[in-house]
């Protein structure tokens, strides 16, 4: 169609630059005390955040940072270790939900981008693609899980943070400690049922 | 929604080189350790890795669809790291290869399909390619690609595709330690045919041990070449084709059938199958002077 090269490559630069804007505008840094930081992100209105267990298991004085630069106090509203998930609140009710996919069509060699705060540093943005799509063993009743791994670099800071599609929907949340290896994140379909049955709503789907 | 997205017509792109290549991407069993991948170089020829085919026995290959069947090896060829395993069935989906080579920049996948729970890739580009390399397998590698994408455990022997889904060259991590290789697929290719007739790589052979050394500029007149080294026999085995030719010890090979030869790889690349058996001129200094034997090349085992 008469596009160069050059063309092609600036056009997937900047829809790459759009689809991170739209995400980073539902990212949060939670703090724990000294206990250093994690991401979250913004799931229903309300001020409903979810992040990972471990990022607020222990300590005290947490609070969360919004894209704004806001500090909140954060409290925990539910927890679910097995998955690694925790769903906290601030009253932060402005703050608009993550826009979320089905994470049950996944397929291996799509194109994502993890967004979090790695070793404190705000924002930041990593890419790849998802390397496998396989389950993990839990210690708890929920035995076999299924998670999605990718090639995309993640570090501490990155937990809890969301993993995105192209066009910058969430379709899971990074964690480092299930699975004992980099680059797994826990599907949204399994995070959405956790948010649904924490807050009493009719679950969309069937556990 | 592809058309507001390129980024996503990108990543859909991926996606169906992942699917197109993974269906002809196996799980090879052969080794004690976590299995390694093949791709079906025609529906009943199995390109793979070497350096994963540990047993000649019990050889399993698991197709994308889930089934495992019996293989046996038709050829290896350790110097370039490759072998061929026979299906006793065949394959719905072959491999194809990439018309042109791979080049630096490119974006490739790197494929692998180490266990049941389905393909698995990883992103990134040529980084470089290059060659010939030597391997540490007692080979000696004509050309190779290095690439960035993560080669996962049990990658070795999977393919590196385009974002078209055709192979640009297979994983190995077999020849240089810990770095990501790939063997272009225009050499695999070319592997992989003459295992299907020959069964092995004919290389050749001559018995030598031997080092570099310089060339006093005297002695480069004398040959009436410009070459600044040459490659001093420290050691002729015994019943050699270099010892029925004449070469002993001390002797500074400098060419051989007219190519020079200034270091142990260049040794290694005149040494190809065709020679084997050919009574082939090895231009020496023997004591400073100049002087051409001619030896009959053997063939490595």
């Amino acid at each position: 169609m008469g596009m160069n090269a050059y063309d092609l490559t600036n056009w997937i630069a900047q829809s790459q630059a759009e689809v991170i804007q739209r995400i980073q505008r539902s990212l949060v840094m939670v703090h724990n005390g000294r206990r250093g930081v994690g991401s979250g992100v913004a799931w229903r209105q309300g001020g409903y955040l979810v992040t990972n267990y471990h990022v607020v298991a222990h300590g005290r004085n947490q609070y969360a940072t919004l894209p704004n630069g806001q500090d909140l106090p954060v409290r925990v509203v539910a927890r679910e270790p097995d998955i690694d998930l925790a769903l906290l609140q601030a009253d932060a009710f402005y703050l608009p939900p993550a826009l979320v996919a089905d994470s049950r069509g996944l397929q291996v060699g799509q194109i994502v981008m993890a967004v979090g705060h790695p070793w404190g540093q705000r924002g930041v943005v990593t890419s790849g693609i998802i390397s496998g799509l396989g389950t993990v063993q839990t210690r708890g009743v929920r035995g076999a899980v299924p998670v999605i791994r990718s090639d995309v670099v993640l570090a501490p800071g990155n937990s809890g943070g969301p993993l995105v599609n192209a066009i910058g929907a969430v379709i899971g949340i990074n964690t480092m400690i299930i699975g004992g290896d980099l680059g797994v994140a826990i599907p949204t379909h399994l995070v959405d049922l956790f948010v649904s049955e924490a807050l009493g709503e009719r679950a969309e789907v069937s556990g | 929604m592809t058309e507001q997205y390129p980024l996503n017509a990108l990543s859909e792109a991926m996606v169906a080189a992942v699917e197109a290549a993974g269906a002809a991407t196996m799980m090879v069993n052969a080794r004690r350790r976590l299995p390694a991948s093949g791709i079906a170089y025609t529906a009943d020829l199995i390109l793979t890795a070497d350096h994963v085919i540990e047993r000649e026995e019990d050889i399993k290959v698991m197709l994308p669809d889930g089934s495992e069947k019996a293989a046996n090896v038709a050829g290896r060829d350790p110097g370039n790291d490759l072998a061929l395993l026979r299906l006793d069935s065949l394959v719905a989906s072959v491999a194809v290869p990439a018309a042109q080579d791979a080049r630096v920049g490119q974006l490739v996948l790197a494929l692998g399909r180490p266990n049941s729970e389905g393909i698995q890739a990883s992103l990134g580009v040529i980084s470089a390619s290059g060659g010939p390399v030597r391997t540490g397998r007692g080979g000696l590698l004509e050309r190779y690609l290095r690439t960035d994408a993560i080669p996962y455990p049990g990658f070795s022997g999977g393919p590196l595709i385009d974002t078209a889904g055709q192979i640009v060259g297979i994983n190995t991590s077999g020849l240089a330690r810990g770095a990501s290789l790939a063997i272009p697929v225009s050499l695999a290719w070319q592997v992989a045919e003459a295992l299907r007739t020959h069964g092995h790589i004919r290389r050749g052979f001559l018995g030598v041990r031997s080092q570099p050394v310089p060339i006093p500029i005297a002695q480069q007149s004398a040959l009436g070449r410009k070459q600044a080294s040459g490659l001093l026999l420290v050691g002729v085995e015994n019943d050699s084709p270099a010892e029925r030719g004449g070469l002993m010890i001390g002797d500074i090979i400098v060419a051989i059938a007219g190519q020079p030869v200034t270091d142990p790889d260049e040794l290694l690349s005149t040494l190809t199958g065709e020679v084997v058996g050919k009574v082939t001129p090895i231009e020496i200094l023997r004591g400073g002077s100049p002087t051409t034997i001619a030896v009959t090349i053997g063939a490595r085992n």
